[in-house]
This record gives C-alpha cells, structure tokens and sequence, in this order.
C-alpha cells in the first residue's frame, strides 16, 4: 500500500549532448512515510518524480510501487503540479470530478465526497469558478482535492507551493499537514526550500546535480502533529542547522 | 476576436466597465462607437455620388449610389418573370441558393477538417500518414480545381459544394492541428494520472483545449467558403449570387454588378459573425480568463 523503491535508477535525456539527469538513484519509501526530496535547481527531482508518476521512462535500473513495476501514469500514484495544471474550461467542481469521471465511478459515491474536500480546502463558495477567476493558492487547493479525491495510496508533489507568497504558503503547508496526519497517505514532496522539508517531511532526501544523485537523508524526529508554528521551535532551528550543515557538506563532496 | 463585448457568466461577478471620457467627436459608449465606425463609408458614398453625374461616373461605366440601391430594391422586391428585368424579384432565392451551398460545403469541411486536424495533432502516426498529403495538395488554389469538379460532378450544386468543402476545409485541418499540438503537456499528464484513457485525453482535453485554434480555422474557412461560391458560381452553376454577378456584368448591368458585390459581403459578414457568436459561447472560460488576466 503506496511503498516505492528505487534500485539503481539511471534516467538519460537523449540528444546530441545526452543529460544525465539522474544517476543510481536509490531510494526507499515506506507505507505512509512523508519524504521530501531537496535539492538545487537542476538537479533531476522533477525527473526522479516523473518517473515514479510514470509520466517518463527511466534509462536502465529497476522502479516498483507497491512491489509492481511502473509503465504508467494512474490514479493511485496521484500527481499535484507546480503550477495546479487545472483544466482552464472546467469549473473547480468539474475539475475535481474529472478523475472519478473517467474512472466510470458512480456519480453519487463521489459527489458527497467533491462536497467534503471542498469544504476541507475551504472552497465551497467557488464550485462553480474557473481556475482563472481563483488566486495560485486556491487553485493549488483544487490541485490538491482533484488528487485526494481519488484516494490515492501515494501523493507526488513537484513544488507545489513554490510559486505562491510567503504567507499563502504557510497556510497551504498547514492544510497539507492537517490532511497527511488524517490520511496517512504515503508523500514525495519535491521542493527546494529547507524549512518547508524540515516543517513537512519523516525524512529529507537531499540530492546534487550533476549528475543527480541522492547524497544524503536526514530523518527529522520533530513530534508529529506538526504545525506551522513550530517555524520558530528552537528544536526547528537545530534540526535547520544540522541539514545546512549536511548540505554544505554534500556540496563539498561533490564540488 | 475580442472585438465583442465580454459578458461573464451567470454565475461569476465582474466589475463594471469603466466609464470611457468621450474623445473628440463622439460620445462615449456604443453609440460614439458605430458613429465613428459609420463615418468612412458615409464619406465614401457621398464622394461615390458627388462624383458622379447623371447617374454614373467614370465614363458612365460605373453607376452612383442611387442608382445602385435603385437597382437593388428592384433585384428585392420587383415581380417576378416580367421578362424585361430577368433579376427581378430573384434576390431572395439567390442569397439562399449560394448561402445553401456555402452552408452544405461548409458543414462536410466542419465534419471532416475537425476531426481529421484534432487527430493529425494528437496522434504522431496519423500526421505522418496524413498530413504529408494534405501539405502536398493544399497549394493548389481551389480555382485550379475547377475543371476537376466540373469533370467529376458535372454543371450542379455537387461542383460548388466540392469547392466550398475543399476550400474550407484547408484552414480548419491546419488549424486544428495546431490546436491539438499545442496543448498544454501537463493537461494531458493530469488527465492520465486521473485515469484517462487516451480516448478520454483525446475527447476531454485534446479537444477542448483545440478549440481556440479551430475557431480561428472556422472563420478563415468561411471566408474562402464564399470565394469558392462565388467562383463556381459564375463558372459551374446556372444559379446564385456568383451567377447573377457574372451574369448582370455580361449584360452591362453594373448597378446590379455592385449590388451583387454588397449582397455577398453583407452575407459574409452575417455569416462570420454567426461563428463569432458561436465561438463566444463555447469559450466562455477564456474571456474570463483575458478579463482577469
Ligand atoms: N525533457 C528533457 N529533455 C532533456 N533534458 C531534460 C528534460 N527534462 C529535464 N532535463 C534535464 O535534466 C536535468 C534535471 O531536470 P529536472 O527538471 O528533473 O530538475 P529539477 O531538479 O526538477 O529542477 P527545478 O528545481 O528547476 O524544477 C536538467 O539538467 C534538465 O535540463
Ligand atoms: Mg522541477
């Protein structure tokens, strides 16, 4: 139930200079574990989730979620997008629907449940906008009920909160929060800001470019309900230290 | 394409447009805006009639304005079969025959051009069995197919319908190619991490986000639409606002000649705003999107 497992993965974009956008990636993700995964611009985590997601095909090594092996994108491994990637013709409530839809899943099984997301994502009033009539974080919002709606074993998050203001952010980091302790649903969360990991994440994976390699985890032992709040915990800024720390060592490593 | 004011949907408040300080001549508002639009061609046609004398100008080759409208109320609303006149009276049936057949053609380019275009972009095996082939044949100009359809089809409707489709159908296929290559990578990868079948991507996402584009193609089609008409009415068929056009020119029936003309470009007009009204309504979500932006 929503474990993956990378074994050796090489990923290559071919061309007339190949990129070797990840290097023997390993990695192993557990039934309900948060792991963020951290690293600079560049350095292969949008690939390393693509592949998960089954949107692109790895190079050579082996890939399973579940025990299965990935050849395609699917509601099980639900994916939200930097930028929502909302259907701009469909309204919030259609969005969300979009998935059991084409799944042929009976109407009233899944319109009770549009109504409760939207209400946990604090939505209600906006069933019927478009995208283009809500703000990024209210869109990033229906980004996040169009995937849960479909009960997902595993969430796949691209920086989703990477384009949003400050304060935004942190209430979108609040709601994630509160729905993966209610869920329990297993997370890849890409990004590159460090107190988003510390805040969101079991385990920090922190990978370098170049080729893209994972070169440390940390598991972050702060008590879980977390809560924004905890931004400023001195237990917070001990952990921050000790993974800048590590990453300013990796970046030695690999200098 | 924005030329027609955004109105929201029902259900979503927008702001109230700004009111526009009337600039020189004209009032503000919609009024100002059709005096203004109005103004060329009151000019024109009065200079059209001052500088003509008794009746025509131009060595008496061209007729006024008046003449012109005389000509035309006649062409109306005359009697029918009254010999003199042969265009008595037949305005009517003649915009209907020409609008039928653009209307006829039209439709099979629709039919075949939107999905033909939608598929060409979506699918990599379809463009390259298909589109070599439509690239190849689109630069031969319809009016080099004329003899083709008058071979094949014969002196009736099913020449000019061939046209129209033909002609039509070039700007709607390349259109909706690009409609559907366009489309937004991570649409497509949303759609099929929700469980859509590429079926599904083609209909619910393809299709939809091609639309833009395909309208675009449907107004350039229609425009050649009527170019086709026209043409092969004065050379395929015995009836129609291409025939008369050709026909009265024969005869040395100029006041006719211009009337015809203004006949085909207010059928145009009337015809592409229909598309234009129609495209409005599909897209509503992308004028909200343009008025938020
Ligand atoms: N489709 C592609 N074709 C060729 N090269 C690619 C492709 N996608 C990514 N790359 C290259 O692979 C490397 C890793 O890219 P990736 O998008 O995974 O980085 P990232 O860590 O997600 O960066 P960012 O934080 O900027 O999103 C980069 O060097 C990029 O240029
Ligand atoms: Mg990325």
């Amino acid at each position: 139930m929503g474990t993956i497992r990378f074994r050796e993965v090489v990923k290559t974009y071919p061309g007339k200079q190949p990129v070797i956008a990840l290097d023997r990636v390993n990695l192993d993700i557990g039934e309900g574990e948060f792991v963020a995964l951290l690293g600079p611009s560049g350095c292969g985590k949008s690939t390393l989730l693509n592949l998960i997601a089954g949107f692109e095909e790895m190079t050579s090594g082996a890939l399973s979620f579940n025990g299965g092996t990935v050849d395609s994108p699917g509601p099980e491994r639900a994916v939200v997008f930097q930028e929502a990637a909302l259907l701009p013709w469909l309204t919030v409530e259609q969005n969300i629907a979009f998935g059991p839809s084409v799944q042929k899943r009976p109407r009233a099984e899944y319109e009770p449940k549009i109504r409760e997301l939207l209400r946990l994502v604090g939505l209600e009033r906006f069933a019927h906008s478009l995208p283009s009539q809500l703000s990024g974080g209210m869109r990033q919002r229906v980004g996040i009920a169009r995937a849960l709606v479909m009960d997902p074993k595993a969430l796949l998050m691209d920086e989703p909160f990477g384009a949003l203001d400050a304060q935004t952010r942190m209430s979108m980091q609040q709601l994630l929060l509160d729905v993966w302790q209610s869920l329990g649903t297993t997370v890849l969360f890409v990004t590159h800001d460090i107190d988003e990991a510390i805040l969101l994440a079991d385990r920090i994976c922190i990978m370098s470019a170049r080729p893209g390699r994972i070169t440390r985890e940390i598991t972050v032992d702060l008590p879980r309900p977390r809560s924004v709040d905890q931004l400023t915990d001195p237990a917070f800024i001990r952990h921050k230290a000790a993974i800048m720390a590590e990453m300013r060592e990796a970046q030695k490593e690999h200098a | 394409m924005n030329d027609a004011p955004a109105r929201a949907l029902d259900a979503a408040p927008v702001p109230a447009a700004p009111k526009v300080k009337s600039r020189g001549l004209f009032p503000a508002g919609r009024t100002g805006a059709a005096m203004r639009a109005a103004l060329l061609p009151i000019l024109v046609i009065v200079a059209w009639q001052l500088a003509g004398s008794g009746g025509s100008l131009a060595g008496g080759v061209l007729p006024t304005p008046d003449r012109v409208w005389d000509a035309w109320v006649v062409w109306a609303f005359g009697p029918q079969g009254m010999g003199l006149n042969p265009y008595s009276g037949t305005w009517l049936s003649n915009v209907l025959f020409s609008s039928m057949r653009v209307a006829q053609g039209f439709v099979l380019a629709m039919a075949i051009g939107i999905p033909a275009g939608v598929m060409i972009g979506w699918s990599r095996a379809v463009s390259g069995t298909v589109d070599p082939t439509i690239q190849l044949l689109r630069p031969i100009p319809i009016t080099a197919w004329l003899p083709f359809s008058i071979a094949v089809f014969g002196i009736q409707d099913m020449g000019a319908i061939f046209l129209i489709a033909l002609g039509g159908f070039y700007p709607v296929v390349v259109n909706a190619t690009h409609g559907a290559r366009d489309v937004d990578r991570n649409w497509i990868r949303a759609a099929e991490m929700m469980g859509a079948s590429r079926f599904d991507v083609l209909r619910r996402v393809v299709l939809p986000a091609a639309l833009p584009a395909i309208f675009t193609g449907l107004r350039i089609g229609l425009g050649i639409a009527w170019t086709a008409v026209i043409v092969s009415e004065m050379v395929a068929v015995k009836s129609g606002l291409g025939y008369v056009l050709w026909d009265a020119y024969y005869v040395g029936r100029m006041d006719v000649v211009i009337a015809d003309m203004l006949s085909i470009g207010a059928m145009g007009l009337l015809s592409d705003r229909l598309i234009v009204t129609v495209e409005h309504w599909a897209l509503r979500w992308r004028r909200l999107q343009s008025a938020s932006r």
